[in-house]
């Protein structure tokens, strides 16, 4: 009965990282509740059928940043967990290609073919960037200190940063700084020549961001994609079996597992904040569950904004929330395909096809899709980073059939004009043009085409603006300061209130360690 | 005893110009991967055999994976010596250097050959890629840097033996071509450039070609040297025959400094046992001055040989009631080396040898123990159980016969 | 036996301070000048004859304090001259906004176009002011060797502690917040009138070749406002023209017994084993002395007078790394009156105008930069330096000087040429006209200058005024490379004291006071 049973937390939001909050809670013997508004659980990361026998990750559609500790600790690959590798980048060009696979001597081999050089340096870069990813890992692993008002324990962390840092080599201190600082393009040409090859890499700077490959803060973009590197037993890329969403359900079933109870279509209206303390939710439909803690899987704009009374919080606060920057740039193309893409440059069925498609060409094509989007409108011609899951994972789509998803930048959640449906069509209809540039066949093998916007990933999934990391990965966006000064702990200016979404540290992308760290922040309270 | 059997396959790796030959020639199918070519590990089913042509006969290796840069104009030599630790001024033309070569904290990146062409034309080999570095150190000098690797094919003719087939191929004696000498001949109409080189330690020589030529010098040579026993040998013959040369070999006993990641990876030239080509008198050269203070201070590390003793690991055997197993072919696993119970040393490769009689490998040893003469204990597996066995610090090269310097004339 | 204790090469401001400071404290001092005058970047000439330019820089935005006063500047006849309104930003309908030193009659005067940014424009100034006093501490030291900072670093880091203690650990965290920001995302938190939020991101891309839209420009914002006294934008005149800023400078060199010599081209700084020596000159005479110190950028310094071959690998890649990118042109024109500017009365014509009339103006302009080409509609800044100094032309004759962003250095498909630079002052003058209609008929010659002839002319590597981007990538203790940050380099004996070094560029004199005390420590 509604009302009357009391938890020890309530999750709102069955993101995958509300889950993964929710299975820690429980598996420490936590009585816990998680409420998603929408009739699948998952959040971003969800498997949907949108077209009969067509399932599709409607959202986030790759994982590579899944940290390994929580995928052991929750048990996932017992509840389903199962990622395949994604083998290969291929760049079609106009008359070449690009491929860059997981063998050293083939990738060596085919950059060579461009540029000789690139092909030696190509062997450094990377398990350098490698290294700075483990450099940086102490910090994603740490829960954000207070920088206003710091605590003893805070003062104790970032004396272990500092003598972490102390212990980087001077090498490594530089490309960190740069990395931290500079755009992913100049910090690739200070390594490559061949401009396929940097645009191709510089591409992983923009992803989820509202910049180009020549702003400065785009490098730290790409080294925050680099982190699935860093067990170096994982391949940076890998594809859930079923879709990202059966990733949210293993967390879902391991949280079930611990106890939990998880509802959907159980859309929270607002936090019961009673003197100061969060006390429980109240549904849309009235009903009200109580509870000890309430954490808030949301992006910072909803948790803060939506789900509690601003005359709750300090002013300073709603200040910070309000200039917390969340601009959406980016939209999803999920197409049902008849057959495979026939690219021009490289005919017929292949490694290729098994790997992510990345429609990067050159800086310019990217500069240009980004201009289009600066200035207000969805890029003509636009960056795209494709993969055909059907390919690695067969029951995606009915036997001979495919399906195909297209993560496409840019596309500004401020269009001028606003989006409608014409607009909407005009951009799947650059999307498949684009493609077309080097597949000409796909016009003539789409069954199905779903295409969202910004609007449409905030009206479906509930992230504001459209932003798919809760909120851009600015610097100044970071760690003690993601989403606001202060708060950046997972804890709120309201008492028994925690936030764990990707609005939080270390950030987005299907890693579980908001989750993760949120809930070791708040047992720590509990104990 | 031959089965006919002949299949092709398809392969992403790189394919030597001889590989048509080789692949044929190739009873066991055995390959390995060679700087992205594919290379025959062994001909027949077992490498004793090309081992021994090595030692006894003549053995022919594909070595065409090896990188080639060609240095040319008027800051060759000045680049060279700046780039390599070894005097190139001294290097006359005609003439080949086997070098290290350092970054600048005196770490050592690689290790190859320099001929001297001409007075302003070099050729480097190396085992890894070099060019990123190459280039980038040659910023603002008079010369052109060409990466050749794939365009000149090589050979190694290895063996007593190979003199003759070679006098009896090309159309010039080399009678009086020298140790670490080069000259440039024709076989027939094929002109080939020839230096008395290898990585065996015994008499032998290297053969560059242009690509084309490549199927055309092969033919010849096995043709020819058929009745000297000329043997077409795969890399587990050469691995053996290099150790017991003492000759280090990249990524197995040292790591490229470009790539060690961590400092404690990282070797300096004294630290590999070359410290002999480090020639301090020399101008400025990349990585003096940390060498200079590493000489002064002396280097922490040395590399040397060691000869694991034959009783004591007779005895482990026996006491599992089991013969003295050792691998047939070269080791390079890591394997740890101890005085009391410190460890101060680990070997990096080793190998029976079958012409010695003995069992030797190549170790990294702190300096303090390092010695001639030095007792250690070797780590070994005897039937899953770990044990220590005695291994005496040995002089190197392993093998070193008068053939491999001297010349008949 | 060395002939000088320090030869210092270039005469440029920085040059110039480490000249000075050295020369008072005993030091036998060279100063060596490739050009016929001391300057560098605060170089007046004569253009055309009869009328004079500021080469480069109009206006100081600040000279540090402690140049001014341990050099006695003033007492050596160095007389600034501080505009009541140092900035107008001209807008539509005569409708402009005047930045005064008064920030109330700053917001009088934004109050025409919005009465909501009037109200908190003083806050604005006085937050800005606040986070460029954390600045004024760290510009004043040396940076520290990271990542092994010692407690001695730590230590001399103590001066920041002002700063905090004053404003809260608060005023830190704005600090690291505002820094990496770009324009846009910082007038958004404040302003919403257009003309108003431009003005105010024009200072984030003073000399930069980035637009509004990169991250970043919020520090390069701070940077234009270090010891500014709470003044938006602040801009300074000199009396008698920048140049008398190096004459000043140079004859209180000299009456502290410095050599300074022109025309004296440094051809090759003489290293043998890692050890400076000397230099020789361009008519191949060598000088030796004990220190070298060079006020060049690293490139010229480096690459071009040491040499590679004696340069250590990784240090030339870091020096091959650094990013110069110049994008700003300058255009002086010689006038044959007074020009006349919708809506400014004519003893308003002291000041900086700017032309920009949105962000996304400027960030189109800076655009140009990205695909290697010009822009169509340039962003333009302006003075009239013979208003404020009536000798700079014939009487009733002016002079308007022109910074003009953003004019690539490297252009793609075509190469900097008369034609392109006539292009370039068509477009200045078409955007002029806008505010200035009748301009062009009063122009009587003009000379362009390109980050190729600024390249040149005045050694500035790909034309960058501030001897290398000022961003947060080459910031501090990655400035000009992480292992000269301390203004020592590699080489014995050699030294750095340019706009390449801490803190960045400017006339301020700060990177020349910090390496000679580095020097004489």
């Amino acid at each position: 009965m509604p009302g009357v049973k009391k938890y020890d937390a309530i999750v709102i939001g069955g993101g995958h990282n509300g889950l993964t909050a929710a299975a820690y809670l429980s598996r420490a013997g936590k009585k816990v509740l998680v409420l998603e508004r929408r009739y699948v659980l998952g959040g971003a990361a969800v498997t949907e059928e949108i077209f009969s026998g067509f399932k599709f990750s409607v959202c986030s559609y790759v994982v590579s940043l899944m940290k390994p500790n929580v995928m052991r600790e929750l048990m996932l690959p017992k509840f389903g967990l199962e990622l395949l590798p994604l083998e290969s980048t291929f760049t079609p060009l106009d008359n070449d290609y690009l491929i860059r696979t997981a063998d050293a001597d083939e990738t060596y081999r085919e950059i060579a073919r461009h540029c000789l050089r690139d092909a030696e340096t190509y062997m450094r870069f990377g398990p350098l960037m490698g290294q700075i990813g483990m450099a940086v890992r102490p910090i994603l692993e740490t829960i954000a200190p207070n920088a206003i008002r710091p605590s003893l324990s805070d003062l104790s962390k970032a004396k272990k940063l500092l003598d972490h840092f102390k212990t980087l080599s001077s090498e490594q201190f530089e490309y960190l700084t740069k990395l931290m600082t500079m755009s992913s393009a100049d910090f690739l040409d200070e390594w490559f020549e061949f401009e396929p090859l940097k645009a191709s890499m510089s591409a992983s700077g923009i992803i989820g961001t509202f910049m180009g490959p020549r702003s400065p803060g785009s490098a730290y973009v790409m080294l925050h994609h680099y982190m699935g590197d860093i067990d170096g037993a994982f391949r940076a890329w890998g594809f859930q079996r079923g879709g990202t969403g059966a990733v949210s359900m293993a967390i879902a079933r391991s949280a079930e597992h611990f106890g939990a109870e998880i509802m959907t279509e159980a859309p929270v209206e607002k936090i019961i904040v009673k003197n100061g303390k969060a006390v429980g939710v109240v549904l849309e439909n009235g009903d009200e569950y109580k509870s000890e803690m309430v954490i808030s899987g949301l992006d910072p704009k909803l948790t803060f904004l939506k789900m509690v009374d601003e005359s709750d919080l300090p002013s300073n606060f709603v200040t910070d929330i309000k200039n917390f920057r969340i601009r959406g740039s980016s939209g999803k193309v999920n197409l049902a395909l008849d057959g495979l893409p026939n690219f021009t440059c490289l005919p017929g069925e292949g490694h290729h096809l098994r790997g992510a498609i990345s429609i990067s060409p050159s800086y310019d094509h990217l500069e240009q899709a980004y201009d289009d989007a600066k200035y207000g409108d969805f890029s003509q011609a636009p960056y795209m980073d494709i993969i055909l899951p059907s390919v690695l994972d067969p029951e995606m789509a009915p036997p001979g059939k495919h399906v195909m998803s297209c993560f496409v930048q840019y596309a500004p959640y401020d269009i001028k004009g606003g989006w409608n449906e014409q607009k909407r069509e005009a951009f799947g209809d650059a999307v498949v043009n684009t493609i077309a540039r080097y597949a000409p066949n796909i016009k003539d093998i789409i069954l199905h085409r779903q295409v969202l916007t910004p609007a449409d990933l905030e009206s479906t999934f509930g992230l504001t603006e459209g932003n798919i990391f809760h909120g851009e990965l600015t610097l100044q966006q970071l760690f003690a300061m993601r989403p606001a000064v202060k708060w950046a702990d997972y804890s709120t200016p309201i008492k028994n209130y925690y936030q764990c979404g990707s609005g939080t540290h270390p950030g987005g992308g299907i890693t579980g360690s908001p989750g993760e760290m949120a809930a070791k922040k708040i047992l720590g309270i509990w104990s | 005893m031959s089965y006919y059997n002949e299949f092709t396959a398809n392969t992403q790796l790189r394919l030597s110009p001889f590989f048509e030959r080789t692949s044929k020639l190739n009873e066991s199918q055995e390959w390995r991967r060679w700087s992205g070519y594919l290379a025959a590990t062994n001909y027949e089913l077992t490498h004793d055999n090309e081992y021994f042509a090595i030692r006894t006969k003549a053995a022919l290796l594909d070595i065409t994976p090896l990188k080639k840069y060609i240095i040319e104009g008027p800051d060759a030599q000045r680049f060279l010596d700046r780039l390599v630790t070894r005097n190139i001024g001294i290097c006359k033309v005609g003439q080949v250097m086997y070098t290290p070569w350092c970054d600048e904290d005196g770490k050592q990146i690689d290790d190859g050959t320099v001929q001297r062409l001409s007075e302003n034309k070099f050729r480097i080999t190396s085992a890894e890629p070099n060019l990123e570095w190459i280039q980038f150190n040659a910023t603002g000098m008079d010369l052109s840097i060409t990466d050749d690797s794939y365009a000149t094919a090589a050979l190694a003719l290895q063996g007593p033996n190979s003199r003759a087939i070679l006098n009896a191929v090309a159309s010039d004696k080399l009678d009086s071509l020298k140790f670490f000498w080069l000259m440039n001949t024709t076989f027939g109409h094929t002109p080939v450039s020839i230096s008395r080189t290898g990585y065996t330690g015994d008499l032998g020589y290297e053969i560059w070609m242009d690509l084309k030529d490549a199927l055309t010098v092969w033919d010849l040579l096995l043709e020819k040297g058929k009745s000297y026993g000329i043997t077409p040998t795969g890399l587990h013959a050469l691995d053996i025959a290099r150790i017991e040369a003492g000759l280090i070999l990249l990524d197995v006993d040292y790591i490229s400094s470009r790539h060690a990641i961590i400092e404690s990876r990282k070797s300096s030239p004294y630290e590999l046992g070359l410290g002999w080509a480090v020639k301090m008198k020399k101008k400025d050269f990349i990585g003096k001055q940390a060498l200079e203070a590493e000489a002064a201070r002396g280097p922490e590390w040395d590399f040397v040989g060691i000869e694991i003793q034959w009783d004591e690991l007779e005895q482990h055997f026996r006491k599992a009631g089991l013969a003295p197993g050792l691998p047939c072919t070269a080791w390079r696993t890591s394997t740890p080396l101890f005085k009391g119970n410190e460890q101060v040393g680990y070997a990096t490769s080793g190998a029976w040898s079958p012409i010695l009689k003995r069992y030797i490998s190549l170790a990294h040893v702190k300096s303090q123990f390092a010695r001639e003469g030095s007792e250690l204990m070797f780590e070994l597996k005897v039937e899953h159980f770990r044990k220590f066995t005695p291994a005496k610090v040995v002089k190197t090269p392993f093998f070193d016969p008068e053939r491999k310097r001297s010349c008949p004339v | 036996m060395s002939q000088y204790d320090v030869i210092v090469i270039g005469g440029g401001v920085n040059s110039l301070v480490a000249a000075n400071m050295l020369g008072k404290d005993g030091k036998k001092v060279l100063v060596l000048e490739s050009r016929d005058q001391v300057g560098g970047l605060a170089s007046t000439i004569e253009f055309i004859p009869g009328f004079k330019c500021n080469v480069i820089n109009d206006v100081v935005q600040w000279i540090d304090p402690r140049v001014m006063d341990k050099l006695y500047l003033e007492s050596h006849g160095l007389e600034l001259i501080q505009p009541d309104v140092p900035r107008i930003a001209l807008g539509e309908n005569d409708n402009h906004i005047a930045f005064h030193c008064d920030p109330n009659q700053t917001a009088e005067s934004i109050a025409n176009h919005s009465e909501k940014d009037a109200q908190v424009w003083q806050e604005f100034t006085e937050y800005i002011q606040k986070l460029a006093q954390f600045l004024e501490k760290l510009y004043a030291l040396t940076p520290p060797n990271l990542p092994n900072v010692g407690l001695k670093d730590a230590f001399g880091m103590r001066s920041m502690l002002g700063p905090i203690r004053k404003h809260g650990t608060r005023g830190l965290v704005d600090l690291m917040r505002v820094t990496p920001m770009m324009m846009p995302e910082l007038v958004n938190e404040w302003f919403e009138n257009e003309l108003l939020r431009t003005a105010v991101s024009t200072a984030g891309i003073h000399h930069s070749s980035f637009g509004p839209f990169a991250a970043g420009t919020g520090y390069n914002l701070l940077h234009q406002h270090v010891h500014g006294g709470g003044v938006f934008h602040n801009a300074q005149f000199v009396k008698g023209g920048t140049g008398e800023l190096a004459n000043v400078l140079s004859s209180s060199a000299e009456s502290a017994g410095v050599e300074i010599r022109t025309d004296a081209k440094v051809d090759a700084i003489n290293v043998e084993n890692g050890i400076c020596y000397g230099v020789t000159l361009n008519d191949g005479r060598p000088i030796q002395a004990d220190q070298i110190i060079s006020g060049l950028d690293p490139n010229n310094t480096f690459i071009n007078l040491v040499g590679p071959s004696n340069l250590n690998p990784n240090f030339h890649t870091q020096l091959k790394n650094i990013r110069y990118r110049g994008s700003t042109a300058r255009i002086h024109f010689a006038l044959n009156g007074l020009p006349e500017i919708n809506g400014v009365l004519a003893d308003q014509l002291g000041t900086v105008f700017s032309i920009a009339p949105s962000i996304e103006y400027l960030e189109r302009a800076s655009d140009a930069v990205k695909y290697g080409r010009l822009p169509e509609n340039p962003y333009v800044e302006f003075t009239i330096p013979s208003v404020i100094n009536p000798d700079f032309a014939p009487n009733g004759k002016h002079v308007l000087s022109a910074t003009v962003q953003y004019a690539p250095y490297h252009l793609r498909d075509q190469q900097w040429s008369d034609e392109l630079k006539s292009q370039l002052k068509e477009n200045v003058i078409r955007v002029l006209e806008n505010y200035a209609p009748r301009i062009s008929s009063k122009i009587k010659s003009s000379t362009v200058l390109s980050p190729i002839d600024l390249e040149s002319q005045f050694g500035l590597t790909e034309g960058n005024l501030n001897h290398g981007e000022m961003t947060l990538d080459q910031f501090m203790f990655m400035r000009p490379t992480m292992s000269t940050a301390q203004y020592k380099t590699p080489i014995d004996n050699l030294f750095l004291c340019g706009p390449g070094t801490h803190p960045g560029g400017g006339l301020h004199g700060t990177n020349g006071f910090n390496a000679a005390r580095e020097m004489l420590k």
